[in-house]
């Protein structure tokens, strides 16, 4: 039994992680009904006449990714006057998903999604939650796929601070959390600033929200430099559908 | 041991494990009672050692199904039933407060253990790790004993504690 756990223990992840995926496919349905009696025992009861936190963000994503676009197809315009671009997203495929089950917690942030390999998903694909990008595809088998979330502590996602010229690599810090290090304390950072995925050829071809700055720090072994806190703008810990982004894809 | 009600009973914990439990959440910290650990010192108290044994090491896998990575439960979980088996033999833990004890043992054991096993496969540990393995041992430690009677109950034992033996 210690060899047989010893074997498990240093076979590649690759190999292992595909037996969770079986086991989260075979068991979606009971897994996804306690997901969702869980979910819903913590919604709270909805007020009259107010919209709902998760509609807000829903809505107030889609705004600030406009705003972006707008932001980059004028720099397009100012750069290529006069040559046509296609608008962003256009030609990419949305494949709604169900998330089956959720780690998400100070150690890990994954989700495993009803979509796989079957539905025209690939490593690497961004996932979109609430018009916002929650993380991306690390892990596929032929109908489930492991999401691994920006938060979590070994997500490494290239993102840019909206309105600024500013490219850095934003790392998962766990506990819904994500960070950006070593911005150089000139830069106008503020907390409540946009934080988006930057486009990357063949995964996204424009800029998504990905997150809000909660928090510039200096850091502490060099003051000159911003150590950045980075929330999401949905709610991670409550997500019971994502979209995954599949740019240009196959007849 | 009754084999195939051992496996629905482990495969129904692993389910409630992986999708139910959030409901009992507590704190920031999402502290969860741990099923499988509740599973594990019961199998341990109520039956001879090497179907004990062999129980944890199952028991270990379906922690691993619903963990992070695969490995670490299976390790953890063996070795602890494992010794726990044998110190069945030599202590009995038929009071529920002894239970609860061991439980919280148990679950400080195997966390600690299955923590320093994921470092090894390059996992992340976050500073909260201890306090979380901690309040985990203690919430099981506190339903724990009260679970013996259903999972009993499901295996078709009597223990001593409802009515000898």
């Amino acid at each position: 039994m210690t060899l047989g756990s010893l074997i498990f223990f240093v076979a590649p992840e690759n190999l292992t992680g595909n037996l969770q995926l079986l086991f989260a496919h075979i068991l979606r349905w009971p897994l996804k009904m306690g997901r969702n009696a869980s979910l819903s025992a913590r919604i709270q009861q909805p007020l009259n006449d107010v919209v709902s936190r998760r509609e807000y963000d829903k809505v107030q994503n889609h705004l600030v990714n406009l705003a972006e676009q707008l932001y980059q197809e004028h720099r397009r315009v100012e750069k290529l006057s006069g040559l046509r671009n296609r608008f962003a997203l256009e030609g990419a495929k949305l494949v709604p998903a169900e998330v089956v089950t959720a780690a998400v917690d100070a150690s890990q942030g994954q989700l495993i999604i009803n979509r796989g390999v079957d539905d025209g998903l690939a490593a690497g694909q961004f996932v979109l939650s609430d018009n916002s990008i929650v993380g991306i595809i690390s892990e596929v088998s032929a109908r489930t796929s492991q999401v691994k979330l920006f938060t979590d502590p070994t997500s490494k996602i290239a993102v840019s601070v909206a309105g600024l010229d500013i490219a850095r690599v934003m790392e998962g810090a766990g506990s819904n959390k994500a960070a950006i290090h070593m911005i150089d304390i000139k830069q106008p950072i503020r907390p409540g600033d946009n934080i988006n995925a930057r486009a990357k050829p063949g995964f996204l071809d424009a800029p998504v929200i990905i997150g809000r700055v909660q928090q510039c720090r200096r850091n502490d072994q060099n003051p000159s430099v911003w150590d950045i806190t980075v929330a999401p703008v949905c709610d991670l810990r409550n997500l019971t559908s994502v979209a995954v982004i599949i740019m240009n894809p196959q007849p | 041991m009754r084999w195939l009600r051992f496996a629905a009973l482990i495969l129904l914990l692993t389910v409630l494990q992986a999708g139910f439990l959030e409901i009992a959440a507590v704190t920031s910290l999402n502290i969860r009672p741990d099923l499988l650990l509740i599973a594990l010192v019961f199998f341990a108290t109520y039956f001879n050692t090497f179907d004990a044994i062999i129980a944890s090491f199952a028991v270990g896998f379906a922690a691993d199904l619903v963990g992070p990575v695969m490995g670490p439960g299976m390790l953890g979980f063996g070795l602890c039933g494992t010794l726990l088996a044998h110190l069945h033999n030599i202590i009995a833990i038929r009071k529920m407060p002894y239970q609860a004890l061991v439980i919280f043992v148990a679950g400080f054991l195997v966390g600690l253990l299955m923590h320093l096993l994921s470092l090894f496969k390059g996992q992340y540990a976050p500073a909260s790790t201890y306090t979380v393995i901690f309040g985990t041992a203690v919430y099981s430690a506190v339903l724990g004993p009260f679970l013996f009677l259903p999972l009993a109950w499901c295996m078709r034992i009597k223990t001593r504690r409802f009515g000898g033996r």
